[in-house]
Formats: structure tokens, sequence, C-alpha cells
């Protein structure tokens, strides 16, 4: 039991403070791929330290709702953090839901985000709000199929079930179901997270923006607490499609010497896919708002033939 | 040993087969010419990938000359003909579909579902196993390529639009070809190979020549008389 609540304490701490530094690494990077030097990777430590220690202006025009959000937000994405594997097959909190819960506790947050964007009734938050929930709607439906489609291989939706079944089968990410899966799930990530096809992390004053302009108003703290969000979903997307295809040197238990190859080899895989996304990143224009459903189309139908792929082969 | 496996050898043939696809249906969303022309490009390359891989584990060397002769031709002199034609002509750098971006994806789609359909019922699970079924779960994919191709011919205006159009079609009947019969003899594979090469430089002038005569490459505008 005690153990139980070690772990639980130990992937609380490791999602916390590994998050700002994988928002770190990909900006270094993305600015030395565009030929800059760009702010050191332990940048977002500093920001968060900074905002933390400020003071905040809540516009007269907020209710409670303004408030509360942050609190929401961080709550639930902290939450949805831990019922992810991350290194160790199994996650600390996988009693409680699996797949489904991930999902929608990411949902809670973006419905609360959404909420606390128009609630200020300043134009640039409803905007900003309006975009989120558009992208979210076709979003969500290809990443619960390649959920369910990598769920479907493992015999059960919990996270930490389809973990250890897709460690047992060594070459299952060759198939072509996880290929298509995979696929989808990037464009997901990539969406989820505002990265450049869709939008600008970049930027605080543009009228493409989308979680920007969400955010517009808050500042202090909660500001702290969202920027602290956003970087703990974007590990947590990026966790589940690391561990789910490829889980090589996941240990299966937490207290043994595994874990510590299996923290190495983590970081190493997250570095990698974070990596892939700047790479496509530096490498893609913005895509025009309306353009945005075209490619989450793509999406769609790729993690729709990933489930149907499953039956068929 | 892992490179002499066939169940590896198999493995690798799907994933790449399912890359295929994945590439396919990235076209079928994708407006910018040039970007078409290099995904074409990749995909070929892939082709070739796969066909030394069924040379490889077949223990068929003729395969490997197709395959050379498909990197040469459809993975790099192909797209640059192409690409030249692009920025010679002048045209407009984006694609106009008939049918919207999303709907085309999503037919795409069905048709993919409708290419499993199909290749479901030459599947022989008696015959599954042992070296010599390599890959015949690629056939589905084989089918679908083929169908979207052909739906990308029909829904595109631009003649050049067309010829890639064909050539991604042509893809799938290679792939059709070469992993349901390991490999036609070579003389067959030659034939085809440099009937689509010299179709693809055939179709490439003469979409030059559409383009001046009729100021345009829309396909439409043939049918207009000029007098």
């Amino acid at each position: 039991m005690s153990q139980q609540a070690a772990a639980l304490l130990a992937q609380a701490a490791l999602v916390l403070f590994l998050s700002p530094l994988i928002t770190g690494f990909s900006r270094t990077l993305k600015a030395r791929l565009q030929m800059r030097r760009g702010p050191g990777i332990l940048q977002p430590y500093r920001d968060l330290r900074k905002l933390l220690q400020k003071g905040m202006v809540i516009p007269d025009t907020a209710s409670w709702i303004f408030t509360f959000t942050p609190y929401v937000l961080f709550a639930a994405t902290l939450l949805a953090c831990l019922l992810i594997p991350t290194i160790s097959a199994q996650a600390p909190l996988s009693l409680f839901g699996g797949a489904l819960a991930v999902v929608y506790l990411l949902a809670l947050g973006r419905f609360f985000l959404a909420l606390g964007g128009l609630d200020t009734g300043s134009p640039f938050g409803g905007l900003g709000s309006s975009r989120e929930m558009t992208i979210s709607a076709i979003a969500e439906p290809a990443l619960m199929l390649a959920v369910f489609t990598v769920a479907i291989g493992a015999g059960s939706t919990n996270l930490s079930a389809v973990a250890q079944s897709a460690l047992r089968q060594s070459w299952q990410f060759l198939a072509p179901s996880q290929m298509l899966a995979f696929a989808a799930l990037f464009i997901v990530l990539i969406a989820e997270t505002g990265r450049i096809p869709v939008d600008n992390p970049a930027t605080h004053l543009e009228l493409t923006m989308i979680h920007e302009a969400m955010i517009l108003e808050y500042s202090g703290p909660y500001l702290a607490l969202i920027e602290w969000s956003a970087a703990m979903k974007q590990l947590a997307l990026m966790t589940l499609l690391v561990n789910v295809f490829f889980p090589f040197g996941l240990s299966t238990g937490w207290w043994q010497l595994g874990t510590l190859v299996s923290l190495v080899l983590f970081a190493a895989k997250l570095m990698l896919l974070a990596a892939a996304v700047v790479l496509v990143e530096t490498s893609n224009a913005k895509l025009r708002i309306f353009r945005v459903p075209e490619l989450l189309a793509v999406a769609f139908v790729l993690s729709a033939l990933a489930l149907i792929s499953t039956f068929l082969f | 040993m892992l490179f002499e496996d066939p169940q590896f050898g198999n493995k690798l043939i799907t994933m790449m087969a399912a890359a295929l696809l994945v590439l396919q249906i990235m076209m079928v969303a994708q407006r910018w010419l040039i970007t078409n022309i290099r995904a074409f490009g990749v995909q070929s390359f892939l082709l070739a990938c796969i066909a030394a891989t069924i040379a490889h584990f077949n223990h068929a060397p003729h395969i490997y000359i197709v395959a050379v002769l498909t990197l040469l031709f459809k993975a790099l002199l192909l797209p640059i003909v192409l690409e030249r034609l692009a920025l010679k002509i002048e045209i407009r750098q984006e694609i106009e579909p008939f049918v919207n971006v999303p709907v085309s994806v999503i037919v795409s789609g069905l048709l993919t579902l409708l290419a499993y359909v199909v290749a479901e019922s030459f599947h022989r699970p008696e015959e599954a196993a042992g070296p010599g079924r390599l890959g015949h779960n690629t056939l589905a994919v084989a089918i679908a390529l083929f169908l979207i191709g052909f739906f990308m011919m029909v829904n595109r205006r631009k003649a050049l639009t067309q010829v890639l159009a064909l050539l991604c079609l042509e893809n799938g009947l290679f792939l059709a070809a070469i992993s349901l019969t390991y490999g036609m003899p070579l003389i067959v594979e030659a034939g085809i190979f440099f009937d689509v090469l010299v179709a693809t430089l055939l179709l490439a002038i003469l979409s030059y020549r559409i383009r001046e005569t009729f100021d345009s490459m829309d396909v439409s505008r043939l049918s207009r008389l000029r007098g």
C-alpha cells in the first residue's frame, strides 16, 4: 500500500517536473533548427517561477468560473497523467480508469478552459474558445478510434494492460493497424498541443491564434497553472504515443533496477518524438484555420482504417 | 537470424505497405502539386524497398533488378521530370479537386474498405504459412492504391495532376503484381515498366502542349471548339 502511494508520488513528481523540460527542449531545438540561439532548455521553469510570484489582474466582468478554471484544468490534467504508464508499465492510478478516463479528463480541462475564455466577454477569448472546440470536436474521435485500435489488440482499454501487452509482442509495432493508428495519433498530438500546422505556440498576438487567444485574460499564478497544464497535457499525449507504440525497455514494476533503465529510455524516446514534432513544425507553414479540419479529417480516416484493419488483416 | 526469418519479412512488407497507404491518403489531402510529386517519389522508393525485401526473402535475384529500376526511374527520374515540368509551365501550385478535401479523404477511406473486402475473397488461410506466402496481405493495400489512384484521376482537373494520379494507380498495380506473384518474368515487368515511363514522358509533353494551346491545363476545356 505504501509502495503504491510512493509510486503515485513519484509519478506525480516526474510528470510535474519533466513536462516543462520537454517544452523547453522542443523550443530550444526549434530555435536551433531556425539558426537562432533561443532560450535555454530551463526557460519554462524560470517562466513558471516568475509567473507564480507575480500579482494577478482579474477582469471586472469575470465570474467564479474564471477563477475556478485554472484549478480544474491543472487537477484534471495531472490526474490524466497519473493514469498513463510512464516509466513503469503499471500506472499508479490504473485501477481508477483507462484510456477513456484519460481522454475525458483532458476534455474536462479543455471544456473549462473554453468556458474561462468565454467568461470575461472579451472577443479574443470567445474566438479562441470557439476555435479550440471546433478542432477538438474533430480531433477527439480520431484520438478515441486510434486508442480503441490498440485497446482491441490488448483486449482492454486499461492503458497499463495495453502497455504490458505491447511489451510482450515484440513485432507488434510493425502491424499495419498500429502504423495507421500511430500516424493518426501523431496528427492528433500536433493538433491538441497547438503546434504549427494547426496553431502557433510562439505567438501571443495574432488573429489566427487558438490556445493563446483563450488564455489572453489570464495572468500571474493562474497563467502559470494553465501553462503548466498545457505542458503536462503535451507530456501525457507524448507518453501515450511512446509507451503504447514503442514500449521497449519499459519496466514492469516500480521499485527495481529496471525502472532506472526505463527512465533513461523514456527520456530518450520522448526526445526523439519531440524532435519529430519540431521537424514537422519547422518544415511546414501554418494552415489557414478553415484548412485545419482537412488535416484532422485525414487523422480521422487513418484511425478509422486502423480500427477496421485490425479485424481484416 | 532476424533477416532470414520469413515472418519478420512479412511484417516488414506489411508495414511498408501500410506506409504506402498512409502516403496515398496524404496525397489525396495535400493541395500543393510539388509536395504531391515528392510524396509520389517517396511512395516509389518504398515500393522499391518492398520489391527488394521480397527478393531477399524469396531468393529471387531478378526482382532486385525490378527494385533498382523502380528506384532509378520512378523514385528519381519521374519526380524530377514532373517537377521541372511543373516549374516550366508555371501553373498554379494548388490542385483544385472537384470534391472538397475532407470528402475526398473519406471517399478514399471507403475505397480502402472496399479494397479490404475484395481482397478478403482472395485470402487462403491454409496457404498463409511458409516463405512462399510472403506479403500476401498486401493485396488489400494494392487494390486500395489502385482504387484511390482512379478516384484521384477522376477528381482532378489539371492534366499534370491526372498524370500523377495515373502513376499512383500504376504503383498499386505494381504492388499487386509483386505481392501476388513474387515477380513476374523480368521481361513482363520491364515491358510494363517502360510502357509507363514512355507514357508518362509523352503525357508530360502532351500536357505542356495542352497548356500552350489552351492557356490552361484544365482538361474540361478540351471539349470546347476553337476557331
